[in-house]
């Protein structure tokens, strides 16, 4: 068995999980997600609020159970994670209140020890070009100020591993920009393996190269970045449409259908496939997708 | 050439690689990038314009594979000696002419004067001399 399913998820993923089931209270959260990261991917897991995406991250890092499935990081089960595969990985949480009463400084240099790598020159750096002070207290600092101590704190390990939960929500345009910046420094430079969540959907055409939508508990698309707009387009299909008594059409994302009774559609073919017959029929329109567009018809 | 030159725009319907490569292909065209001419690395254009240095990589490929490129060993990417051949004003004009009757078919929807549409086209030419 054991053998079937490496056979399956490459060994070399840095990130890996299998049918991963989580619920609240009785309602669905995740529902049988799968996904495997390679090493040097830069993943952006885009879902509206609310969507799971804050529990998947925090299970595929071991810091919540799910009830269904398994999350390996470096190979190594998620739930219990060596010490080892933990200082390879930086993790930016949605909220950082820990450590709240401490001295900025005082954080960087209790963490730091912990770590074999860390970078006490980044840490100043970062710290001047942010404006920060290391005498300043957590618990003094606004949300934007604490996301970038936040930062620094993943960063400064000189992780394998860049797992970001909205990281940029309280920054500015600026902080954002910077932070965009660092990340594509440390995937470009140390091939540095990037998972980030979030709903901006511009930082996540600059630097992803790879993009999972998280809708209804389910992974609805997963794909490389540059191949979207060519891979998935917006179908709209007349009320008299045949092909509306059919279950679903070939290649069928999701459908949405319109005051009118005519039916819009996101369908998706593989790289260099065709487009499935339908399209040309008549009335049909096909139209191009941006990534916005996309996000917003599969997301409603 | 600098890595500036460049305009991306998150959220086009063209993914970036290719306005990377359209950028590329309407300078070399036009001769404002002459052969031999050194291309910012993968790695500066990424930072700087915090684009994935995947997007970069697969745009300066493509253009290699159109021989507008060439990899120069210990200098990077350069602008390709066949490349040279300044086109035509016809046939650069050409490569502007589905944007060209976009603007013009909108402008009868808008019901705008074709004098107001050349003026406001105008200056936004000169803005960029």
């Amino acid at each position: 068995m054991s053998a079937v399913v490496s056979a399956v998820m490459p060994p070399d993923d840095d990130i890996r999980c299998e049918r991963i089931t989580k619920r609240y209270t009785g309602h669905a959260v995740l529902s049988k997600v799968s996904l495997g990261l390679a090493r040097g991917t830069v993943l952006g897991l885009i879902g509206r609020n609310g969507a799971g995406k804050t529990t998947l991250i925090r299970i595929l890092l071991g810091l919540e159970q799910p009830d269904l499935g398994q999350a390996f990081v470096f190979g190594e089960a998620s739930l219990g994670l060596s010490d080892t595969a933990k200082e390879r990985i930086g993790y930016v949480p949605q909220q950082a209140d820990a450590f709240a009463w401490m001295r900025i400084g005082e954080m960087l240099e209790f963490v730091g020890r912990q770590y074999p790598n860390w970078d006490r020159d980044f840490v100043d750096l970062s710290l001047a070009r942010w404006q920060l002070s290391a005498n300043q207290r957590l618990a003094s600092l606004s949300p934007g100020e604490r996301q970038r101590v936040a930062v620094i704190r993943a960063l400064a390990p000189d992780p394998e591993l860049l797992v970001l939960d909205e990281p940029a929500s309280a920054l500015d345009p600026v902080a954002r920009r910077d932070l965009l910046r660092e990340i594509v420094a440390r995937s470009a430079e140390r091939g540095t393996t990037v998972f980030f969540s979030t709903h901006i959907v511009s930082d996540l055409e600059r630097i992803a190269s790879r993009v999972i939508f998280l809708h209804d508990h389910h992974i609805v698309v997963d794909s490389p970045l540059d191949d979207l707009s060519e891979t998935h387009a917006r179908l709209t299909l007349p009320a008299a449409s045949p092909a509306l008594s059919a279950a679903e059409v070939p290649g069928e994302v999701s459908r949405r259908p319109q005051p009118d009774g005519s039916v819009t559609l996101v369908i998706a073919r593989g790289r260099g496939a065709d487009w499935p017959d339908i399209v040309a029929a008549p009335g049909t329109r096909l139209d191009p997708l941006n990534l916005e567009d996309l996000f917003i018809e599969v997301a409603r | 050439m600098k890595v500036d030159r460049f305009t991306i725009f998150p959220g086009a319907a063209e993914p970036i690689y290719q306005q990377i490569g359209a950028q590329l292909r309407r300078l070399i065209a036009s001769g404002q990038l002459s052969p031999g001419e050194v291309l910012p690395s993968v790695r500066d254009m990424a930072i700087q314009h915090a684009i994935n240095p995947m997007t970069v990589s697969r745009a300066y490929c493509q253009l290699e594979g159109e021989g507008l490129l060439t990899r120069l060993r210990g200098k990077g990417m350069v602008v390709a000696q066949g490349a040279h051949a300044v086109l035509p004003t016809e046939e650069r004009l050409a490569r502007l002419q589905v944007q060209l009757a976009e603007v013009a078919r909108q402008a009868r929807e808008l019901n705008l004067p074709a004098r107001l549409v050349v003026r406001r086209l105008k200056s936004l030419l000169e803005d960029f001399e």
